[in-house]
């Protein structure tokens, strides 16, 4: 019998962002961990969700796990097919929904403490460092849409300032969104590391420590991450059932894709 | 009216040095990679080459040193390059110009252009370094004809007072290269599955190129309508060119091409074992047909999707 206790932290991750979707929410799904995790959600957690993707593909139900969001796997057996100029105007709209009816998940290198993400290069814009792929529908999701955003929980990417700017979070704080021209009632509500959960402080929409793994730690987040956080409401994050872990591993991602299982 | 175009005729006449063009297709489904390679074959350089979600396609035309600006949104053939590795490098090392949009506004500056609006008010953008940083300055655009002086314009939206708008630049395109699943000789398309930008890019450009899976009479074509997504006068060539896009995908024909993307990743890690990867690929092969003839039936034959499912299960294996 395979031993489906032995999850992993970015087991834990997809896990976490499944467990985020309601049920009755349209979910804008990437590539990637976010796909893995509202294709869990689905299937466990939330099956009356809704999955769509930015190519224009509503209402998916992939059988194979798809590489990208153009990709056919994603085709086959949704429900439509908009060009993709009118799913930027149906996300758009929702300017005028108010409301959580969607939701999204976005990844980025480098973010802040008001969970503005960088997905666009390191160190200087015209001489980067690194050069990564650009905004893709990130920065569209981010301006209309309630974002969880995924990243990697280390010190070099949780940073005061980010190099760029790709997808604004709360920008500076209070405020800060509608002085940009950006719907002030949607933005980050989460972000999901391989370590733990952190959340947005209501008033002063600063990033706090929601939640720890158990194969994590209190201090092992706050050692990763390069900016002040309050862990005062930090609680342990229940594991997942090795039910959940058995699906990852047998039915979503059999080829691993995006999540290795451990030797 | 007869448009069908050998691949060499059709880029030889439509696509010119200098020339700002589109590809159709999204990341690693239905790039138009014959045209492309026959683009590199041609030699033809200095684009003005307006991105949309890219891939192997423009990086291949980067790494070529083909590309004098590129206007970007997203390029990786996703789940092969995280990021593109030629287009990467061309940034890093300060050799090509680049402009970054997000996704949303390329395709509703595409959709704009489609619609002969010189510009189009979008809220995207707004409180990011897209808006705060500008890739190509406006003393260089101003050296540039086919490139708008101004990046956008933040205005206040004269309809909604207090709200702000940020005005893009509908791109003026002189040629779009799009491959599709049916054509007919008179140029009629037939897109199946997602049609991305492709009919918008068709209709804005000055010169459009398609290739196809299957030529189909233009009785055919005409007796469902409603399958077709661009008229034939929007068409200059018609170019037959099965298996166009390998090693991209083409919904109810074939998967990606796993391992050339794979070994595309390893070979673009470098410029040396680049140039080895487009000779081998782009340049030897003096057309199309050689390409598959190189490639061999049996790897084609491993691509093709199982009806019902639309894919070719476990290709990434």
């Amino acid at each position: 019998m395979a031993d489906y206790t032995n999850y992993t932290n970015r087991e834990m991750q997809a896990v976490s962002i499944a467990r985020s979707v309601q049920n009755g929410q349209i979910a804008i799904v990437g590539t990637g961990l976010p796909l893995i995790g509202a294709t869990l959600a689905k299937k466990c957690f939330a099956p009356d969700c809704t999955l769509i993707v930015e190519s224009g593909l509503m209402d998916c139900d992939p059988i194979e796990v798809p590489t990208s969001v153009g990709d056919c796997r994603f085709m086959a057996h949704c429900a439509v097919q908009w060009p993709n100029a009118r799913y930027v105007g149906f996300q758009a709209n929702e300017w005028q929904h108010g409301g959580n009816r969607m939701i999204a998940f976005i990844g980025g290198a480098q973010i802040d403490p008001y969970g503005n993400v960088n997905s666009t290069s390191i160190g200087d814009y015209h001489h980067p460092k690194s050069r990564f792929t650009g905004s893709g529908g990130a920065n569209g999701i981010c301006t209309f849409v309630n974002t969880v955003i995924m990243m990697q929980h280390e010190a070099r990417r949780f940073i005061e300032k980010v190099d760029y700017v790709t997808s604004p979070g709360w920008i500076d704080g209070p405020g800060g969104r509608e002085k940009a021209g950006l719907p002030g009632d949607r933005g980050p509500m989460m972000v999901v590391t391989d370590r733990g959960i952190l959340k947005f402080d209501e008033k002063t929409k600063h990033m706090y420590l929601a939640g720890y793994y158990e194969t994590s730690s209190v201090q092992e987040i706050v050692e990763n991450t390069g900016f002040e956080i309050d862990v005062s409401h930090a609680e342990k994050i229940a594991p997942p059932e090795p039910e959940i872990i058995r699906m990852i591993r047998e039915e979503i991602d059999p080829a691993q894709v995006f999540i290795k299982v451990p030797a | 009216m007869n448009k069908i175009h050998t691949l060499h005729d059709a880029v030889e006449k439509f696509v010119h040095d200098g020339d700002h063009i589109a590809f159709g297709g999204f990341t690693t489904n239905r790039k138009p990679y014959a045209a492309v390679y026959e683009i590199l074959r041609q030699r033809r350089k200095d684009f003005i080459a307006e991105g949309g979600p890219a891939g192997g396609d423009w990086d291949i035309l980067i790494g070529a040193g083909r590309v004098k600006a590129f206007i970007n949104c997203y390029t990786a053939n996703s789940g092969f390059s995280n990021v593109s590795r030629r287009f990467k490098n061309a940034i890093e090392q300060g050799t090509i110009l680049f402009e970054d949009y997000s996704q949303d506004a390329l395709i509703l500056m595409f959709a704009g252009a489609a619609l002969g609006l010189s510009y189009i008010p979008v809220r995207v953008m707004l409180g990011s370094d897209l808006v705060n940083k500008w890739g190509i300055s406006k003393e260089e655009r101003q050296k540039i004809d086919k490139l708008p002086n101004e990046k956008y314009i933040i205005q206040d939206d004269p309809f909604n007072p207090g709200q702000k708008l940020v005005l893009l630049p509908t791109p003026k395109l002189d040629t779009a290269v799009i491959h599709v699943q049916k054509a007919s000789p008179d140029g009629t398309c037939r897109i199946e599955g997602d049609e991305f930008h492709d009919v918008d890019i068709a209709i804005a450009s000055k010169h459009c190129i398609v290739t196809c899976e299957e030529l189909i009479s233009n009785e055919e074509i005409r007796r469902d309508p409603n399958l077709n997504k661009i008229p034939g006068f929007v068409v200059d060539a018609v170019v037959h060119a099965p298996h166009g896009a390998h090693p991209s995908q083409c919904y109810n024909y074939y998967d990606y091409d796993a391992q050339m993307l794979r070994d595309y990743d390893a070979a673009s890690k470098t410029a040396e074992d680049f140039e080895k990867f487009i000779t081998t690929w782009g340049y030897e092969p003096k057309t199309h047909e050689e390409y598959l003839n190189k490639l061999g039936a049996g790897r084609l034959i491993k691509t093709r999707v199982v009806p019902g499912l639309g894919y070719a299960p476990k290709a990434k294996k």
